[in-house]
């Protein structure tokens, strides 16, 4: 299996300063307004120094002193308040885009790209990176900006305070800046590891729980809890890794954030004893520099969280549907063939891997109306042809075409109206019943979705649940059959005049598959039909059968003729099927 | 730290959940004390730095005496050194305790899993027990966590108050006072902008399964083309999200505002009282810059010790859940059966007249999927029955003895992941015997699915086999069935989503495979029928007819069941 691609770091930079500049007259605003804030958080300590000065020398202007920083107070409180605010919305606007522009090109993903990476990492993506983005877009980047903000003018306020004390803090840089750096190296590696390991966990207590029927019939008790340890071994590993590397960073960081008030406050001090520095100064100055130390570590903090937002968002642009124009999937095109027309195969080509053909040079015609079962061992190409005919893949050489047009040259709406696939997987959309029929055709009234779902049978669970129940994972559960009756309403109502139907009965209990098969032959009524069966008696009432073998027709012809020609078809057909004709 | 997992996680006291917590608690003592000792060290060594920065400015600053500011200095730089060690040193206690905790309560949790087998789908859904193996211990493991913090939070908060009350009990009081009032003004207002982020969260979550319903609705999707439809759909509601959002952000953004305005006003209180206190003489410059200090401090503590009661009531919450499942028991009593039939021996259910007999390749035909079920459930001895094994009624016989003599496989029997080997060999009964995989391998015709997956029988199954698809999952199950080799083997349509070249190959090989073992199948399908010693059909719960597959084709209702398409044509 391959993983979907992952922007690289360069893509990743260029989007971020892209989504940056998008909205760039309200970023300006909320950094305005942030530095505003942080201005205004600086008054206190410097007013603080003044009382501390006037008591020196028997000056009492307290009171006054008391309101101004009750002023500045009120004004900070309410510009941080407006600038949280500016920044949230800002974010939340730039987040909804991100992952609508994410879903659109999931929704656009070929689907080849999406069966070769397997559903997994595409849920992952579409699950953990989106939230971890949202944390990163909701917390990280506001933090990191009013931390960077708030550090650059307590700097500017320390020098314009006394220029000589800014020196003091630099004692931290030597230690603090290579720590981190270490630190951030393999932090990020670590803590991802710690929690992919609690992944594990979570999975294979869920097969144990799951499965714990199987576990008892296989007396696999034993081995589960070994396996359960083995987790835990694995976990407690990782976890002390990152234990280890907090326990190196940590004492080092925190004795770094203390080093530049002592030496604010002793070289302070010092200039003090010789007249470098006024009391007030060096009072206002330990305090602006205990201040610093708040942002700061944010500011490291927050870089940690910054990469793992960067890295989820390298996945998501790993989505984008511009890499995924080079792969086959229907093209952009604008041709409406006319209908109904005969469906025609040429020659074609077609390999999942480069160089690894599935099918070798296949040739077909099916005319309208006509009932065409493709039968053959797995393996042989059938879904792959069955894709072919339903234009979801694009053969690499020749051609499928409808009444002269190709199919990869249809508009992307209008191919639906022609040829519809319907597999064996069924799937419940969250919703309700009305919107799962909606999908199909968003403009059928009330009386259209009764009627589609009349002729599948289905009337009376739906008529007992109604229109506007909630259906899907997490609402009213239907049962397979339901669910593959609310696919066949889709089809009525999507209403293309050939279907293809891959193996689309096959996982039906055999109690059910009676009442399906009704529902289906009235879908089926009046449409050309390619049924890929591995069940033969679906394929003795169709008008040809196609055997295939390796990827290319070994066999083509009528039922009768294909059994007297007695060829591999005739050989299945007797084994399976002979004894019952005799009897 | 101590080696993880413990070989025996004990036997927990589960009487209540403090019962529960107190256990844990004492099994690990040390660390959680030497935690409490360290987190007093870290908590008190900050609240006590604005004090010696106060002496530093005072003594040495302002009394113009360089001796004094170097000692305050390097008292200041000794707290911060204190800080960073016994921080540390808390952080690696509360870790050994916390995951020594969870880690015996995920085992403590995966130990009753498996006591209680195939009955706990009926007691439990999958979610309340997954919950209850990650959430609920990692809960667990937080609130032993927080006790360190809380020790830590508490002692300052003493230190502090004595301090300052010794320097000046007016503007002590008013600190003392202030601080709490702020503390509980923050959490008047925090609560209602927790329920709004819980709801918005909601939604989040809400449009995330949708997202994922795109996902794992893709392939369906493109085969009638709704993707229009449903990219605005997501799009409404992901604004709906952004809107809700927004309206938390708001909140949240006067929240901020508050917390910037409530110590501030404290502040202006303290700076205006502490001036009046300066110029009177009562308390020294240095004292108030050790109160502006304490007043922004206080904050600390205070909030990491509602934050520790939270973890302690979450933690309380979680043991509930994880004592409420470990003292479920299993349905039935154990057998403690002491009966041991001769084997190889016959399996009978009186109840239909079905038998599996040694050496034979027995097929079933149920008229309807439910008898079907039932009858394996039975036989499995899955539901109490009187069903007998070599003449011995099934529940006199020991469970283990049960599950290794007689297997039964259905479609929903679960595959586990890992490499391909354990996936088909979990007991490790084949080890690296090449004919035994050679002919179970042959036998279920699953060779291909061997060739496709990289590295082989060494290749890693990920997701319970989901990659597979439904007929290459029924194949490994029956690989799987085979190599585990019971003395009776109740296969449950095991080639229903098989190819029909496929099928006829399994069908073929199917018997010599099993060797002189018993074999039942309950099928419906022709070609494994045909090739079995002894058919029986079985209609409402009986057994109506027995022959082979060519004497009961004359019958009408056998042909009807086995041969569906007749009636439809």
């Amino acid at each position: 299996m391959t993983l979907l691609p992952i922007a690289s770091a360069k893509e990743v930079r260029s989007y971020a300063r892209h989504l940056t500049l998008r909205h760039p007259a309200r970023l300006a605003g909320v950094l305005v307004l942030h530095g505003l804030a942080a201005v205004s958080g600086l008054v206190a300590p410097q007013l603080l120094g003044g009382v501390i000065e006037d008591a020196g020398h028997g000056v009492d202007r307290a009171g006054r002193t008391a309101l101004l920083i009750l002023l500045f107070v009120v004004v900070q409180s309410a510009l941080v308040a407006t600038a949280a605010y500016a920044s949230a919305t800002l974010g939340e606007k730039v987040l909804a885009a991100l992952r609508e522009e994410f879903v659109g090109n999931v929704l656009a993903l070929p689907l080849a790209t999406v069966e070769r990476a397997g559903t997994g990492d595409l849920v992952t993506r579409t699950t953990r990176d989106v939230d971890v983005l949202a944390r990163t877009v909701r917390q990280a980047v506001p933090d990191t900006l009013i931390a960077s903000v708030t550090i650059l003018i307590t700097l500017g306020a320390l020098v314009m305070t006394s220029p000589l004390l800014v020196l003091p803090c630099l004692i931290a840089v030597p230690s603090l800046w290579p720590a981190t750096r270490w630190y951030l190296a393999r932090a990020r590696e670590g803590y991802l590891r710690e929690n992919a390991t609690y992944s594990r966990i979570t999975e294979s207590l869920t097969e144990t729980v799951d499965g714990a029927r199987t576990v008892e019939a296989l007396r696999l008790a034993r081995r589960r809890l070994d396996r359960a340890d083995a987790d835990i071994t694995e976990a407690y590993r990782a976890a002390r890794y990152t234990l280890r590397l907090r326990t190196v960073f940590l004492p080092v960081s925190d004795v770094s954030y203390v080093l530049p008030v002592v030496a604010t406050l002793v070289v302070g001090g010092l200039f003090h004893l010789h007249g470098h520095a006024t009391l007030a100064e060096v009072t206002v100055a330990t305090l602006y520099v205990q201040q610093l130390l708040g942002p700061v570590d944010q500011l490291l903090f927050w870089t940690g969280e910054i990469q793992v937002g960067g890295a989820s968002l390298a996945r998501l642009l790993g989505v984008d549907r511009r890499r995924h124009t080079a792969g086959p999937g229907p093209g952009p095109g604008t041709a409406t063939p006319a209908e109904p027309g005969s469906l025609t195969v040429r020659s074609v080509r077609y390999a999942y891997r480069p160089g690894r053909d599935v099918l070798h040079g296949i040739d077909l015609d099916i005319s309208p109306g006509e009932r065409l079962a493709v039968v053959g061992p797995s393996g042989a190409g059938k879904s792959t042809l069955g894709r072919l005919l339903a234009g979801i893949h694009t053969p690499h050489s020749g051609s499928v075409s409808l009444a002269g047009t190709s199919l990869a040259d249809l508009a992307p709406g209008e191919l639906r109206h022609h040829v519809a696939l319907v597999t064996q997987e069924h799937h419940v959309f969250r919703g309700t019943l009305r919107d799962n029929l909606l999908i199909a055709k968003a403009d059928a009234d009330d009386a259209e979705l009764t009627a589609a779902l009349k002729t599948v049978g289905a009337t009376r669970w739906a008529a007992e649940l109604g229109l506007d129940a909630r259906i899907g994972s997490g609402a009213h559960p239907l049962s397979p059959a339901q669910a593959q009756q609310l696919s066949l309403a889709r089809l009525l109502l999507t209403n293309p005049h050939t279907l293809v139907l891959d193996e689309a009965t096959s996982l039906i209990p055999p109690g059910a598959a009676r009442q399906l098969e009704r529902s289906l032959a009235a879908v089926l009524e009046g449409r050309t039909v390619i049924a890929i069966a591995h069940r033969l008696h679906t394929a003795h009432d169709a008008d040809r059968i196609v055997v295939m073998e390796d990827g290319r027709i070994s066999e083509i012809g009528p039922h009768d003729a294909l059994v007297r020609q007695g060829g591999v078809y005739a050989g299945l057909w007797n084994s399976w099927h002979g004894r019952v004709t005799q009897g | 730290m101590r080696d993880l997992p413990a070989l025996d996680p004990g036997t927990p006291n589960t009487r209540s959940p403090a019962g529960y917590l107190r256990w844990i608690a004492g099994l690990h003592r040390g660390p959680l004390l030497l935690g409490m000792g360290y987190g007093i060290l870290c908590m008190l060594a900050p609240a006590l730095m604005p004090a010696a920065i106060g002496e530093a400015i005072d003594a040495g600053v302002g009394a113009r005496d360089q001796g004094a500011l170097l000692r305050w200095g390097a008292v200041v730089l000794l707290l911060g050194v204190v800080q960073a060690v016994a921080g540390i040193l808390q952080d690696r206690s509360g870790v050994a305790a916390s995951l020594g905790a969870a880690y015996r309560t995920l085992q403590l949790v995966t130990r009753q899993a498996t006591r209680l087998g195939a009955a706990l789908p009926k007691r439990l859904s999958t979610g309340d027990v997954v919950s209850a193996g990650v959430n609920d211990v990692v809960q667990i493991g937080g609130a032993l966590e927080a006790t360190g913090r809380a020790a830590g939070a508490v002692a300052t908060i003493v230190v502090v108050t004595a301090i300052m009350l010794a320097s000046s009990w007016q503007l002590g009081l008013v600190v003392l006072v202030g601080v709490p009032l702020m503390a509980l003004a923050a959490s008047l207002l925090i609560r209602p902008l927790h329920r709004r982020q819980g709801s918005v969260r909601a939604q989040q979550g809400e449009l995330n399964s949708h997202a994922v319903d795109v996902v794992s609705g893709l392939r369906v999707l493109r085969g009638i083309g709704g993707e229009k439809a449903f990219e605005k759909r997501y799009h409404a509601e992901s604004q709906r999200v952004r809107r809700a959002a927004a309206r938390v952000a708001r909140v949240e953004a006067l929240l901020g505002g508050a917390k910037v305005l409530l110590p501030g006003l404290l502040v202006v209180v303290v700076v205006r009282l502490g001036a009046q206190h300066v110029l009177a003489g009562r308390i020294t410059a240095g004292e108030l810059v050790a109160f502006y200090g304490y007043a922004v401090f206080l904050a600390t503590p205070l909030r990491r010790l509602t934050d520790a009661v939270d973890r302690f009531i979450r933690g309380h919450v979680a043991a509930r859940q994880v004592v409420r499942f470990l003292t479920l028991e299993p349905e039935a009593a154990p057998v403690t059966g002491r009966a041991r039939p001769h084997e190889p021996a016959a399996l009978a259910d009186p109840v239909s007249g079905v038998v599996a007999a040694p050496g034979r390749f027995t097929a079933v035909v149920c008229a309807s999927p439910a008898d079907a079920d039932a009858l394996a459930d039975r036989l499995g001895g899955y539901t109490p029955s009187t069903v007998t094994y070599g003449g011995v009624p099934l529940h006199e016989l020991p469970l283990d003895e049960v599950r290794r003599r007689v297997l039964v496989t259905d479609n929903d029997a679960r595959l586990f992941s890992g490499s391909l080997r354990t996936v088909l060999d979990p007991a490790g009964r084949a080890g690296d015997a090449g004919e035994v995989w050679d002919r179970a391998l042959d036998a279920a015709s699953a060779r291909d699915i061997l060739e496709g997956l990289p590295g082989g029988l060494d290749g890693v199954v990920v997701g319970a086999g989901t990659e597979f698809s439904g007929g290459q999952r029924q194949r490994l199950r029956l690989v799987r069935a085979l190599i585990s080799d019971p003395e009776v083997l109740i296969l449950v349509d095991p080639t229903s989503a098989v190819d029909a070249h496929t099928e006829a190959r399994i069908a073929q090989r199917l018997h010599t495979a099993r060797g002189g073992r018993a074999t039942l199948v309950l099928t419906t399908s022709p070609l494994l029928l045909d090739r079995a010693d002894h058919v029986l059909h079985v209609d409402a719960g009986e057994v109506v007819a027995a022959g082979t597959h060519d004497d009961l084709l004359a019958d009408p209702r056998y042909r009807s069941v086995v041969t569906r398409e007749e009636e439809a044509a």
